[in-house]
């Protein structure tokens, strides 16, 4: 039960590297944040800095209004999953999961009885006196998860806990997560550079490029309305597409030969041959008439996923492979020519030189 | 591989028996005369099949029975001399070591990069070759003939830094992130955690060093002259330089098998750890 709060956190390297510039967040009370970004985008940094285990140079961290900057790790009443599980591996499970409580000195029989608690509510209880080596990837991960809960602690920190799992384990370890968190509605913080993992279990989702936050919010409302290019790129699979284009107020060029009028008011009126990025997610091109059709696409590629089949080709004209997501049922051959609409409603326009995201 | 070449498989035992006669014969040689009384040497041939002395010759040196080693305390006192000297240098040098290791990896100190090149760089300087100041400063201490002397300047040890340095970097550093989340401080991560995990590390140096410090005779023979602090492989020597050209090869050969004895009790007992040790990484 408790809110986190970063104020301008800065993380600057001894080296002069600034891993993080003036990031703000507002983590409420139960609330499931999920930090998401390509690899050295400053996500795990962040994370390890509310955890006290990377300085902060900058800004000021509370955990319940208490400024935590100069606090322990251990002082801050956090529990935290590591990728790689960091258990113990000489302790037993239930050594692992007690450690923390014995050091806390916390009564013999109270640790016993939390700890059987904790396995109980993981279903580990058959595995307390075995190794960490003896166990599975799927175990060891609910040992971890186990040794975070058994201390009940204010903040839950995840740092990417399921990337060492195999792919069925980790959507079962997924959904677990989701529900022993909202079951215990602690505050929680989750790291990951899966895409997938981040929208099932955000309530609000982080985007982190670069060291700067770029969209936070909902997962669904960063799915819709993205707000810059990076995030639209980054959400969704299969990727989005982009296609370079010029926009004249509501016409926007995309060949010489494809023009798409949209119906935007919020969009720049005074927009004339304003360089912009089309974005337009593979699922919301439909399959058509050639009369109706926007562009027919000259298939190059088929990858047959069951229940959706993708189709990749160049988009007339240019040197952009773009993707469209058809249903599965229908038969494909390469060298297909599809004709295709575009959603006028799911097209996302970004600004080429800022890359921020123009009208609504 | 495995291949049926009869040729072959008979090189390959042909070899290996060479080398277990080379490494075997001088123990056997070693073990037979041991038993033979020292009349059978004079003709100047060794006896290749025990003798008539049974255990007797051990009796003899053990307890130093008229005055057969040419000094006045016994075999059972110079093992215990050599044991001690051994064991304070094992368990010293693994103390020391394993402790500046966990400096080095786990802490962030000033010149923290030069501590460690300088521990390196002792590599260098063996006891050997720092045998003069060394003496100067154990003699002026006033540590000639004492057990201090016998080990301290001996304790200090680059190899096992170096070893457990490794070692220690080849523990994931969320271990020690996860000891801190837990609440233990660096002492408590040290006993708690990496300690137990550097178990067979330490088994296989403390063989090592046990075997080091127990062979060690130049040392022990420059600074001791009290022969109450004699080791047992500092006897062999006089034995074999002593006298009137009659050389002793029976009680020399008993004291031998004897100083052989406790290394091999060693790494016996401590083989599966060793082992270990050595090969063993990550679980």
């Amino acid at each position: 039960m408790a809110t986190v709060s970063l104020k301008n956190i800065n993380k600057t390297y001894a080296n002069g590297h600034q891993a993080i510039e003036n990031l703000n967040l507002d983590i409420t009370d139960g609330e499931m944040l999920v930090l998401v970004g390509p690899s050295g985008c400053g996500k795990s940094t962040s994370l390890r800095m509310v955890a006290g285990l990377e300085t902060i140079t900058g800004g000021d961290l509370y955990i319940d209004d208490v400024r935590v900057n100069d606090l322990e790790p251990s002082e801050r009443d956090i529990a935290m999953v590591f990728q790689n599980y960091a258990l113990y591996p000489h302790m037993t499970v239930f050594q692992n999961m007690a450690y923390g409580l014995k050091n806390r000195k916390v009564p013999k029989d109270e640790i016993q009885k939390k700890v059987e608690k904790a396995a109980e509510i993981l279903e580990i209880t058959n595995l307390l006196h075995n190794k960490p080596g003896q166990l599975s990837g799927g175990q060891r991960q609910r040992v971890a998860m186990g040794r975070a809960i058994v201390r009940n602690p204010k903040v839950f920190l995840f740092d990417e806990p399921l990337s060492n799992l195999d792919a069925k384990l980790r959507v079962q370890m997924r959904i677990e997560i989701k529900r022993l968190q909202q079951e215990f509605a602690t505050t929680a913080i989750y790291v990951t550079h899966d895409q997938v993992e981040a929208m099932t279990l955000a309530d609000r989702l982080v985007v982190m490029n670069e060291g700067n936050v770029e969209q936070v919010g909902p997962p669904i409302e960063l799915y819709e309305k993205p707000a810059t290019q990076f995030v639209a790129g980054f959400l969704g699979s299969p990727a989005m597409n982009f296609l370079d284009a010029s926009l004249n107020g509501n016409r926007l060029t995309l060949s010489a030969d494809v023009v798409l009028e949209l119906n935007d008011p919020n969009l720049p009126a005074d927009a004339h041959d304003l360089d912009v990025v089309l974005g337009i997610r593979p699922e919301h091109m439909e399959a058509c008439e050639e009369a109706e059709a926007d562009f027919t696409l000259s298939v190059d590629m088929i990858e047959p996923l069951g229940a959706d089949t993708l189709l990749y080709g160049y988009f007339p004209g240019t040197e952009s492979l773009i993707t469209s997501e058809q249903p599965g049922k229908q038969q494909f051959k390469r060298g297909h020519r599809l004709a295709l609409r575009v959603d006028r409603e799911r097209c996302h326009l970004f600004d080429k030189a800022t890359g921020k995201r123009l009208g609504s | 591989m495995v291949e049926n070449r009869p040729w072959l498989t008979v090189t390959r035992h042909l070899v290996l028996i060479l080398g277990v006669f080379i490494i075997g014969f001088p123990i056997w040689i070693a073990l037979v005369a041991s038993t033979n009384s020292s009349s059978e040497f004079v003709s100047g041939l060794m006896p290749l099949w025990f003798g008539e002395e049974g255990f007797g010759n051990f009796r003899r040196v053990l307890t130093n029975e008229e005055r057969v080693l040419g000094v006045s305390v016994s075999a059972s006192w110079m093992m215990w001399n050599s044991f001690i000297m051994a064991m304070v240098i094992a368990v010293g040098k693994i103390v020391i070591s394993i402790l500046s290791a966990y400096a080095i990896v786990y802490f962030r100190f000033p010149f923290r990069k030069t501590c460690f090149w300088l521990i390196f760089l002792t590599l260098m300087l063996p006891v050997e070759v720092r045998i003069l100041p060394t003496y100067e400063v154990v003699a002026s201490l006033g540590m000639l003939n004492s057990y201090a002397g016998l080990t301290i300047p001996l304790i200090a040890s680059a190899t096992a830094t170096f070893l457990f340095r490794q070692f220690f970097m080849s523990v994931p550093s969320s271990l020690m992130e996860a000891a801190r989340i837990d609440g233990a401080g660096p002492f408590k991560f040290f006993k708690d955690i990496l300690l137990p995990l550097s178990v067979n590390n330490i088994a296989a140096l403390f063989v090592i060093l046990f075997i080091y410090g127990w062979n060690q005779y130049l040392w022990p023979l420059l600074i001791t002259t009290d022969e109450n602090y004699y080791t047992i492989v500092m006897v062999i020597k006089r034995l074999m330089s002593a006298g009137e050209g009659n050389i002793p090869w029976n009680i020399i050969m008993t004291t031998t098998i004897l100083a052989m004895l406790p290394p091999v009790i060693v790494v016996l007992g401590m083989q599966k750890l060793f082992v270990k040790g050595l090969i063993e990484q990550e679980k």
